[in-house]
């Protein structure tokens, strides 16, 4: 039984080591030279951490406000309704990021909308489903009976909304933040579609690994990544986990 | 309400699906400067049809995604079947295994391009295929994982007790009841790496580019036609699949991608 486990543990631990651990240390070492404390020494670095994070947060905001609704309407369809709309909502990211995304640049340039604002609808666009799936979950899983009972004691649907539908799937809420969060803040290619002049974290560290710069590349790699599981930590504090995720 | 919030799902599909649509007719037009539709033609397909890069592209793409499916279907399995038992390390284990999942695709991309540059080893298909299964043994493993928690281990453990040698009594008892979640894993590994444009940017070599990386190149030179169309042929083949998900495992469409 023992040796039973362990051949089936080495082999997928041994290549994530090799392949995951490995490779960490190894940018770790990187970052850590001359050419990635400079570049994490320039205030530019960090001026565009500051913006990868805003553009993720208003990304993420303006995704949690369109979903939501999208949610609440899927959750409350016949069950023929609902599984039509949750494939519709879904097809489109089991496709290419990039080809949709051209899509989205083929229409927008046309009418000149090529912006940030443009970026961060294209970055909308492109998260949305991460974002509805797990609010449709949490919606789903409301009991009626305790929105009844909060109309019956006498508050007005928006009270309801506010003090009993929102706490109560606050953990949709939060997965399909995380899920939106954690991509876009490292995003690449995406913008530089839409709108070339909008750098982000990651355009940069493509920039540096186009110019040979690994020292730079590296030293920016690493700040995302230990921001993001940071992020993915302090998010699995407050959540149960079970199985492998 | 319920209209109000029907007519703003609408919407969204509409902002969904439009960019796409419009693509695609756009992949039809005759003219090649001008976003106004001057007529019918197939001429941007039998472009890409004559392209040798197209080609090569593609084989590049099929190679790395099939190998590293492959790989990562064995290992992916192997991961979620062993995360079934109670050891030490195990939550260390469990987030070494999401860990692809859980980081943006550029932080996998620059570390395996740091390390196969530390090491002096050129990138090739190989370094490509290796970093496809090191992000796709993650989804397969997660996929497998949640069947798995959806069977009952005494059904297993009766067979070895009849007798069965552990692997007779994986081929014949476990495998036939997660069969579901590994194929759904595995057509799951195989779109992902066939639309994977961030890590293979990264760690594939020069003259081994990728269809998506064809588009990025593509598209920063200038907006044409046979972007269109290469887009559509693109977007027909992940259909292709997803049918074929559906068709084999029956697995929610919701079960996942990125």
């Amino acid at each position: 039984m023992k040796g039973r486990f362990l051949s089936l543990l080495l082999p997928p631990t041994a290549w994530l080591v090799a392949f995951l651990v490995v490779p960490t240390m190894v940018l770790a070492g990187s970052a850590f030279s001359a050419d990635g404390m400079r570049a994490l020494a320039h205030a530019g670095t960090w001026v565009l951490f500051w913006r990868s994070f805003w553009i993720a947060v208003v990304s993420t905001a303006v995704c949690l406000a369109a979903s939501y609704p999208v949610a609440y309407f899927i959750a409350g369809c016949s069950t023929k309704w609902r599984n039509l709309l949750l494939f519709l909502v879904v097809l489109p990211f089991w496709t290419n990021l990039l080809v949709r995304t051209y899509a989205l640049k083929f229409c927008l340039d046309p009418i000149g909308w090529s912006d940030t604002s443009a970026v961060i609808f294209a970055i909308v666009q492109n998260f949305l489903p991460f974002m509805i799936l797990p609010l449709y979950a949490s919606i789903e899983k409301l009991p009626p009976r305790l929105l009844e009972a909060s109309q019956d004691l006498g508050a007005s649907p928006a009270r309801t909304f506010w003090k009993v539908t929102v706490p109560l799937t606050m953990p949709g809420i939060a997965a399909g933040s995380i899920l939106v969060f954690i991509p876009v803040l490292g995003v690449f290619a995406l913008p530089e579609f839409i709108n070339e002049r909008t750098v982000l974290i990651g355009s940069q560290i493509n920039l540096y690994y186009g110019q040979g710069d690994t020292g730079a590349g590296s030293a920016l790699t690493l700040v995302l990544m230990i921001f993001t599981i940071l992020l993915t930590w302090i998010y699995s504090r407050f959540r149960k986990s079970e199985g492998l995720v | 309400m319920r209209k109000l919030l029907g007519g703003f799902t609408g919407i969204v599909l509409v902002a969904l699906y439009a960019p796409i649509v419009v693509m695609i007719v756009f992949s039809f037009n005759e003219s090649k400067y001008s976003v106004k539709w001057t007529g019918f033609t197939l001429d941007w397909y039998r472009m890409l049809a004559h392209d040798d890069k197209i080609h090569k592209d593609l084989w590049n793409t099929l190679k790395i995604s099939s190998v590293s499916t492959v790989l990562a279907t064995l290992l992916g399995t192997m991961a979620a079947m062993a995360a079934r038992n109670t050891f030490r390390g195990k939550r260390l284990y469990q987030t070494l295994v999401a860990l692809p999942v859980m980081v943006p695709d550029i932080v996998l991309g620059m570390s395996l391009y740091a390390l196969f540059r530390f090491l002096g080893i050129p990138r090739s298909l190989v370094t490509a295929v290796i970093a496809h299964t090191t992000f796709n043994l993650a989804y397969v493993a997660v996929v497998v994982s949640a069947r798995l928690q959806g069977l009952d281990r005494s059904i297993e453990l009766a067979a070895q007790d009849l007798g069965a040698p552990p692997l007779w009594a994986f081929w014949k008892v476990t495998l036939p009841a997660i069969l579901p979640g590994v194929v759904s894993g595995a057509v799951l590994a195989f779109t992902l790496s066939f639309d994977d444009f961030v890590i293979t940017y990264f760690t594939t070599g020069p003259g081994n580019g990728t269809l998506p990386m064809r588009i990025y190149s593509l598209v920063r030179f200038a907006v044409t036609p046979e972007i269109n169309a290469l887009s559509t042929v693109i977007l027909a083949a992940s259909l292709v699949l997803i049918a074929a998900a559906l068709k084999f495992s029956r697995v929610p469409v919701a079960g996942g991608g990125r």
